[in-house]
């Protein structure tokens, strides 16, 4: 479902993401791993299109981001790690003007805003402008609006910064609840704890290049760290100097 | 002690300059040197034309200085005008809004440190390029009237107090009203500074009482018009204070400079210190009610029906897009409250064409009526790229740090920059055509010219709204503090010139047949049959506009897609 092929970004001479190939299958969540800077926002942002690749290409759904971008972006929902949205629009308000960006139809739209604004118990916050919600809660709505049009991709960047113990619980629940369902996830954290609980697959990411690729199983051998240990096998993956294979 | 702490407070500032300043690259020093180049070149268009006005005054006999005089005071009276409503806006900005102010609230700042500092970056903020756009006026009149290194003297000693007393109101006042007013809204506060400068711009405008150096004849007597001219607009004003003391050096008018020096300066030290005793006093109940203040309930039914009506013929995602942006606009006062300033020119923009002394020239009306209403096309112009600037060049910088929502949207950047397009063409096209047929009707002109004119501005109002829209996305600014950054930014300089230089083809294509048509019209009585002259100009100017629609659209679809790295 989503295949990112020999992918490079490059800043000059810096190379933010460096020949990272990955794949991930219908229905899975995958955990994308990293230390501060590694490159996974990077990765995220030319996932969406909003960066262009230096090199290589981005499969998602079958559908080229460089080449068939509103068809790839239509069957992906997206969270970036800070929820930058419309101050002066209502939550409501905001909901309705990215279904219409997918082109949703208009009862279908509606059904799906109260459903979501029930669900993340924003309801009685949809007629407040944005400008007055709190990060928690900014962070809920554009959940909401990425699980708008039902997409059968979901790319999240750092989903637990600023969120509450109680958020976060519902949140893991959702991604598994979606992953259920047939939704691929692809879910960038620094959370060991989130990888551990709802990831099935993990790839590591550090200085731009995918270290580590696979289930945590694989990852504990790699590191050779007793299983349970996802943190061990991180901090001994992401030490510089250490050897590592996909 | 405490002036340490206020240059620690200063210190951010002057630290971020160095460092823009150390960042350089070939590409930014370029913009730099052009932004310079374009300043020193308006400096010494200002300082040529004020020049030029003065030795026109001069040549009429026994006036020049007191036409001098006058004009003087005008423009320190315009200048004060614009400070003290630039000092408003800032004031509210840098004591109220600021996004540093909770770490330097929470940090131990004493409140006097806090205050003097931000007061010094109000005043700088609001009042660095008046300063600038002053030393030419100066300059101007040491070299008509050998003012000498005395009026510079006094000019060094009257500036800085000149600027420091609009701050210290400008503060004052924002001061108060955010703690007496139910500050619920921030909007209301600025409704209220905008409702106040409209006032104050009328009033002021109607002080200076500007026909009078076009109209001396109108004071019937010669004497009484001089009496006429000797009367300062108010002497409540510091400009008149500031006025009286440049007269004193320039004219050796016999004035009591040091009264009116004194007069400055005590207000200068006097209002600091008051406002700083307000700030004192109310300035943390003022800030927590700001902070109260941000969310509301609003609902918009009647809104929400009639945007949905009126966007009807676009494609849902451009009507989305729309919509988001007609609410955005009107629920954020730092926009909407520039519709103040935009009323504000349109009276006075007609007022001028109601007041102009047509009558009284030695070319006949009649074809005087038609060089005003060319005139008033390029001017028409002017006026809409101004206000394209304000509105539609900042469409996209406005998405902000919200713009990844319509990147990760499937919609087209095609899309996005149609939808702003339309979307900014449609008021400006209602706007230009209002103001151009309202000005011809002042004008009486033939119908012939009034058909010319509304055609002309409605094709002009598609390539300046292209070029604002275009041009904005080519220089997009997401991470602003307030709107007003974004048009004076270096991009809106762009667009000045693009929309300048298309204003000035436009109207270039249709001067030869206007003239023509004027002639006839002059001697038949009729311009009717002359009309085909013009359409080999309007064809050009169709082709001008669909360049000026094209070009920049294109640049700014490239400019966005090229972002993407």
């Amino acid at each position: 479902m989503i295949r990112l092929e020999n992918l490079s970004k490059r800043y000059g001479r810096v190379a933010a993401v460096d020949d990272v190939s990955l794949e991930v299958q219908p229905g899975e969540v995958f955990g994308f791993l990293g230390p501060n800077g590694a490159g996974k926002t990077t990765t995220i942002r030319v996932m969406m299109g909003i960066l262009k690749p230096t090199s290589g290409r981005v499969i998602l759904g079958g559908h080229d981001v460089e080449r068939e971008p509103e068809k790839a972006k239509a069957i992906t929902g997206f969270v970036p790690d800070r929820p930058s949205i419309y101050e002066k629009l209502t939550g409501g308000e905001f909901l309705q003007f990215v279904g219409s960006l997918h082109r949703m139809d208009s009862q279908r739209l509606q059904q799906r805003r109260a459903e979501l604004l029930e669900h993340f118990e924003l309801s009685d916050w949809k007629d407040e402008l944005v400008e007055g919600y709190s990060h928690g809660m900014k962070q809920r709505l554009v959940l909401c609006a990425s699980l708008l049009h039902e997409p059968k991709i979901l790319i999240v960047d750092e989903p637990m910064v600023g969120i509450d113990p109680r958020g976060a619980r519902m949140l893991k629940d959702l991604f598994l609840a979606l992953a259920k369902k047939g939704t691929t996830i692809f879910l960038s954290t620094h959370s060991i704890g989130v990888a551990e609980e709802v990831c099935q697959r993990v790839g590591i990411i550090h200085h731009g290049k995918l270290i580590a690729s696979g289930t945590l199983d694989d990852l504990y051998r790699l590191a050779q760290v007793e299983a349970g240990k996802l943190e061990s096998a991180f901090l001994e993956l992401t030490r510089d100097g250490a050897s590592a294979a996909g | 002690m405490r002036m340490a702490q206020i240059f620690l407070l200063l210190s951010p500032i002057f630290r971020a300059w160095k460092n823009d300043l150390r960042a350089g690259g070939r590409t930014r020093w370029l913009r730099r040197l052009i932004l310079l180049s374009l300043g020193i070149g308006l400096w010494f268009g200002a300082y040529w034309t004020i020049k030029r006005v003065l030795v026109y005054f001069q040549a009429v006999h026994g006036l020049g200085p007191e036409l001098a005089y006058q004009l003087l005071l005008i423009i320190l009276l315009t200048f004060f005008s614009m400070l003290l409503f630039s000092n408003l806006i800032t004031a509210l900005s840098t004591f109220f809004l600021a996004r540093d102010l909770d770490l330097i609230l929470a940090a131990p700042t004493p409140p006097s440190a806090f205050f003097y500092s931000r007061l010094v970056i109000t005043m700088g903020n609001s009042s660095w390029m008046v300063f600038l756009f002053s030393l030419p006026v100066f300059a101007a009149y040491a070299s008509v009237f050998h003012g000498g290194a005395l009026f510079y003297l006094w000019v060094l000693l009257v500036l800085p107090l000149f600027l420091v007393i609009p701050a210290a109101v400008g503060a004052l006042i924002v001061h108060l009203m955010v703690y007496l007013l139910p500050a619920r809204k921030i909007r209301d506060l600025l409704f209220f500074i905008g409702l106040f400068a409209f006032v104050l711009l009328y009033f002021l405008f109607r002080f200076a009482r500007p026909e009078r150096l076009v109209e001396p004849e109108a004071f019937g007597h010669f004497l009484e018009f001089l009496s006429a001219m000797e009367t300062p607009s108010s002497f409540l004003l510091p400009s008149s204070w500031a006025t009286e003391i440049f007269a004193s050096a320039l004219f050796q008018k016999p004035v009591e400079l040091w009264f009116f020096y004194a007069l400055l300066l005590s207000y200068a030290l006097f209002l600091p210190l008051v406002t700083s005793w307000v700030s004192a006093a109310v300035y943390l109940s003022a800030w927590s009610k700001t902070q109260e203040s941000r969310q509301g309930r609003r609902p918009w039914g009647f809104l929400d029906a009639l945007l949905r009506f009126v966007t009807r013929p676009f494609p849902e995602a451009a009507k989305a897009i729309m919509i988001k942006d007609v609410k955005s606009f009107l629920r954020d006062p730092s926009q909407w409250s520039q519709l103040f300033l935009l009323a504000a020119l349109v009276v006075v923009y007609l007022y001028n064409f109601k007041v102009l002394p047509l009558e009284r020239s030695p070319i006949p009306a009649a074809s005087l009526r038609i060089v005003v209403s060319f005139a008033n096309l390029a001017l028409a112009g002017f006026v809409l790229s101004a206000v394209a600037i304000r509105f539609a060049f900042p469409a996209v910088s406005l998405e902000g740090k919200a713009f990844w929502i319509l990147q990760t949207a499937p919609i087209s950047l095609r899309s996005l920059l149609w939808g702003k397009f339309w979307l900014y063409l449609v008021p400006l096209l209602f706007f230009g055509e209002i103001l151009i047929f309202l000005s011809n009707l002042l004008l009486r002109v033939p119908s012939w010219m009034m058909a010319l004119s509304l055609v002309t501005v409605f094709l002009m109002t598609f390539g300046i709204t292209a070029i604002g829209v275009g041009v904005g996305a080519v220089y997009p600014k997401f991470d602003y503090d307030h709107v007003a950054e974004i048009p004076t930014s270096f991009g809106g300089a762009v667009c000045m010139i693009l929309s300048i230089a298309f204003i000035g083809l436009t109207v270039m294509a249709e001067a030869w047949p206007i003239y023509l048509m004027a002639m006839e019209g002059l001697g038949r009585g009729s311009g009717a049959r002359g009309v085909w002259v013009a359409a080999p100009s309007l064809a050009a100017v169709i082709v001008f506009t669909i360049l000026a629609v094209v070009l920049p659209i294109r640049a700014g679809l490239r400019r966005l897609d090229a972002m993407r790295g």
